[in-house]
């Protein structure tokens, strides 16, 4: 894989105003059909373990009611919960951080870091860190960032974004990452067994836990009652670096919060099964306070939350638990990838949260969908994402987002739909052309609709004039 | 004006947008044995318990060994003995207990990286979780908590009467903010990130053995 | 009994013959089909593109179309969940058509009753696929979709169930998106139509005869994918299947 073909599948297509154009990244991406069978199978399997989950908790539906109702109470009291986890965490012994955005968070950590004289970060998975861009602000600044949940480590070796929020190397084939690890780790060329290759990743972040002056990690939920932040992770990334290295960073989204420990009863059931269908993740880590000798900070991070949440229509996307159960069943991601979306965060909780950072940029996303409602149906803490998606498309095309011949012809469509002469009318041309014109020709006027299907047989006649002829005078 | 006070002044101009003075009840939680459907509940017997631990362990990759509390240390010893390097650099397994039934050859030391070079960790849990065959274990239990990640083996010691139906008990049982860390542990380290195959032992402990206590 | 019925634009311009077999089906049921003239759209082509101002006029005429009705039978699912969800923000009366406002299957299900469907002694001995549309699954709740944990129901199967012989094809996917998504299926095409061709793929291989649909539109898009891949597999409306296996001609 040479670096231009990676950074050619990686990057989002944007269009001649620097929008993201997701049917173009999508095209890229179904282009090779062997690629989206494998990347569509491997992602229905999770879903399909994700299924066996949540089916083995008879209160499934019920946990789901409380886990929303559970976050939307804290969000609507989030400055009081806020306040009250620093002066909680604060008396344990954690210093307290606010930003308002990513460069700000970015500032802060640098600064922590540069105190102590850390030139060497583990960080396990924080898809805050990536929205930040912490990374790259890190590095320009002389410190080595290490990721190290595996899937994590394997795409930055790569210099690639991850392509999912739970998964982040999910698009790569073993033989690929046989290929990186032989590169950039010395395993022998041709390894693709996913055991000698974790084998190998296992040893070379050993060392790199070991060396660490410093560890960071995401926050999967912060307790206002206890001032403590869960960490959650499977392979065990966090706790190695958290337990080792003497400062400890956590970075988190204000939207984080809940109100008591025993919530997390709720959570925790939830999450694993969503993610993964695991019963139980393997690390779910409370943290109080440092260790002993240890420092710890906790960030929190704005970034526009503070205004989704102001937004009736789409608070309820802070809900969100990152669990990626709307991505995994998502019949759209499935067969576009991550890198399709040009968002920190893809699939449907990505196209509700990407427009309101910048609207005209993801314009594009939410009509990323067939509005098929699974992911609403999915979402363990019951975020109305088709609803929101629906929601945002009035608002894109309000600001202006679409092409104005399409607004022109949305108004002309609306006219007609409106007008039923006119569209018996419209109708009729429409089925006098499709029989008439060369089939080639018809599908190129359909334009889009004429990709890969065979237009409709015409018939003779409308139901209008079935009814006419046939049931007189029934209005 | 800081980041806080911007912050927070936002948060709350945006939430009284959102919702008004009438915002959202907190609800009130599952009591203990709520639903008897689902891990049992509070009607469990004892024994239905350690049945519904076992299974779950078995999916989280976690073997399970009912013994006494006498036999630990024969569990611990068959397991050092599994991690024994023989000809070149032979050496004798390291091992660090914090249970009084086994007797490592290390001490916890001040310097957690200090533990790398570590084979087998021992320690007891607080409270088992039937229903995902998570084991709560606050510090006092794991001296460093480093042990547990860079052991290459662990036992973890369980009163089977400490076992609950499931999160909801658990939480209920245990005062999580009581020390400065606590995990629920299912299992060993594992991963699927390549090509969603499962693998033990990502970064923390190869194996997880489960030392089952009949009181 | 009177109800009135609703066969949407595409019912109406593109698929005649699914709109003449449920007018001639509810006819043998004993129902009394109105069909007025006013509406022709619900106004959800626009209004899912993200223009729902532009839809509006026809979601008021149509509104205004049903309000004398009872019962209003929409031969859509999508264009029902449509009207379900919006029309009470457009129009006085609004919320009440909407009310009144039943699916196809919905309506056989909830109003007629599964015991006079079995009354029409229809047979067919066909295997065939059935494909609910996700508006009709999801946004009407016809059956539980495979992400929720709840009971299992399904109204379109039940109503089907009622035709002796036939049996039903299992998919690996039951209720995956055929990709047609309205504007989605001209705004992606590739994806849009790589899903139609996915699940034909699962149709084809679970041995099915024929596929039976709540929607015109996901038939429409299936068999124009099918076509261009060479595929022939019937592709019927529920209202089509029921008429035929009652032995009414004409549709």
């Amino acid at each position: 894989m040479t670096a231009s073909s990676t950074a050619s599948r990686t990057l989002p297509i944007l269009d001649a105003h620097g929008a993201v154009d997701h049917a173009a990244g999508a095209e890229r991406f179904t282009a090779d059909v062997d690629r989206t069978t494998w990347h569509d199978g491997a992602l229905w399997f999770v879903r399909e373990k994700r299924d066996r989950g949540a089916a083995s908790v008879p209160e499934w539906e019920r946990l789901r009611d409380l886990a929303s109702a559970i976050k939307s109470h804290t969000l609507s009291r989030l400055d009081e919960y806020l306040e009250r986890f620093e002066r909680r965490a604060t008396a344990r012994g954690i210093q307290v951080h606010w930003a308002r955005d990513g460069a700000e968070h970015n500032e802060i950590v640098l600064g922590i870091l540069a105190a102590r004289g850390a030139r060497r970060l583990v960080k396990s998975k924080s898809m805050l860190t990536e929205e930040c861009g912490l990374n790259a602000h890190l590095e320009r600044h002389g410190i080595e960032v290490v990721d190290t949940d595996l899937g994590e480590r394997i795409v930055q070796l790569r210099n690639e974004p991850p392509s999912h929020i739970v998964m982040p190397a999910i698009h790569l084939k073993k033989e690929e990452i046989g290929a990186t690890f032989h590169e950039k780790l010395g395993t022998p060329a041709g390894l693709a067994d996913p055991d000698a290759l974790t084998a190998a990743a296992r040893r070379h972040l050993r060392e790199r836990f070991l060396g660490a002056d410093a560890a960071m990690t995401g926050v999967n939920f912060a307790i206002a009652e206890t001032g403590g932040v869960v960490v959650i992770t499977n392979e065990g990334n966090a706790d190695l670096g958290t337990a080792l290295a003497p400062v400890y960073i956590a970075s988190m989204g204000i939207e984080k919060l809940i109100p008591r420990a025993a919530d997390l009863g709720v959570f925790l059931r939830l999450l694993a099964r969503s993610a993964t269908g695991q019963a139980s993740s393997v690390y779910a880590s409370h943290v109080h306070g440092p260790r002993p000798g240890q420092a710890m900070h906790v960030v929190l991070v704005d970034n526009g939350r503070s205004t989704q949440l102001g937004r009736g229509d789409f608070w309820g996307s802070l809900k969100c638990i990152r669990c990626a159960a709307c991505l995994n069943t998502c019949p759209v991601y499935r067969r576009s990838g991550g890198y399709s979306y040009g968002s920190t965060i893809p699939g449907p909780i990505g196209s509700v949260l990407t427009p309101g950072l910048d609207v005209r940029k993801y314009a594009a996303l939410p009509f990323a969908s067939t509005l098929c409602g699974s992911c609403s149906a999915v979402c363990p803490v019951k975020v109305d994402l088709d609803q929101q998606l629906y929601r945002w498309r009035q608002l894109v095309m309000a600001a202006g987002g679409a092409p104005p011949l399409k607004r022109w012809w949305l108004r002309a469509m609306g006219g007609v739909l409106a007008d039923p002469a006119l569209l018996q009318l419209a109708g009729r041309v429409a089925r006098g052309m499709l029989r008439v014109l060369p089939p080639r020709l018809a599908r190129r006027l359909a334009g889009g609709w004429g990709t890969g299907r065979a237009l409709p047989e015409p018939p003779r006649g409308s139901f209008r004039d079935w009814v006419r002829a046939n049931r007189p005078g029934r209005s | 004006m800081s980041a806080r006070e911007e912050i927070l002044r936002a948060v709350r101009a945006a939430r009284v947008a959102t919702f008004g003075n009438a915002a959202p009840a907190l609800p009130s939680l599952p009591t203990v044995g709520e639903w008897p459907g689902g891990a049992d509940g509070a009607q469990a017997t004892r024994s239905a318990l350690v049945d519904r631990f076992m299974v779950s362990a078995q999916g989280a990759a976690a073997r399970v060994v009912r013994t006494t509390r006498a036999g630990v240390a024969q569990l611990a010893a068959s397991v050092a003995d599994s991690l024994r390097v023989d000809g070149d650099g032979a050496r004798d397994p390291v091992v660090l207990s914090m249970v009084d039934a086994v007797h490592g050859n290390m001490a916890v030391p001040d310097d957690p990286h200090e533990l790398a070079t570590l084979d087998l960790f021992v320690c007891e849990g607080e409270i088992g979780v039937a229903e995902s065959s998570a084991i709560w274990l606050p510090t006092s239990r794991l001296g460093q908590r480093a042990a547990l990640l860079l052991a290459t083996e662990v036992i973890v010691v369980l009163e089977s009467a400490a076992i609950v139906a499931d999160l909801h008990a658990a939480y209920a049982a245990v005062d999580v903010g009581r020390e400065s860390f606590g995990l629920f542990l299912a299992g060993p380290s594992k991963t699927a990130d390549i090509e969603q195959s499962l693998v033990i032992g990502a970064h923390g402990a190869k194996g997880l053995t489960v030392a089952l206590i009949d009181g | 009994m009177r109800a009135a019925l609703f066969a949407p634009c595409f019912v109406d311009q593109l698929a005649p013959g699914v709109a003449i077999a449920a007018v001639q089906l509810l006819e043998r049921l004993g129902v009394e089909v109105a069909l007025p003239g006013g509406a022709a759209c619900c106004g959800q082509p626009p209004a899912n593109a993200g223009d729902a101002r532009s839809g509006d006029a026809a979601l008021r005429l149509l509104v205004e179309t049903f309000a004398p009705f009872t019962h209003t039978i929409v031969l859509s699912g999508s264009c029902t969940t449509h009207v379900r969800q919006h029309a009470a923000q457009v129009a006085r009366l609004g919320g009440p058509v909407a009310q009144r406002t039943y699916e196809f299957c919905e309506f056989l299900h909830d109003v007629i009753g599964l015991d006079r469907l079995r009354a029409l002694a229809a047979s067919d001995t066909r295997c065939v696929a059935v494909h609910i549309g996700c508006h009709a699954l999801r946004g009407l709740q016809l059956a539980t979709p495979s992400e929720r944990m709840l009971p299992a129901m399904d109204k379109v199967r039940a109503v089907l169930g009622t035709v002796r012989g036939l049996s039903f094809a299992p998919l690996q996917r039951p209720d995956e998106c055929c990709g047609f998504g309205g504007s989605f299926s001209v705004g992606e095409p590739a994806v849009s139509a790589r899903m139609g061709r996915d699940r034909l793929d699962d149709i084809g291989a679970s041995g099915a005869d024929a596929v039976v649909s709540t929607d015109v539109s996901c038939m429409l898009h299936l068999s124009a994918i099918g076509r261009a891949a060479g595929r022939t597999l019937p592709m019927l409306h529920v209202a089509q299947l029921l008429a035929t296996a009652s032995g009414i001609g004409g549709a």
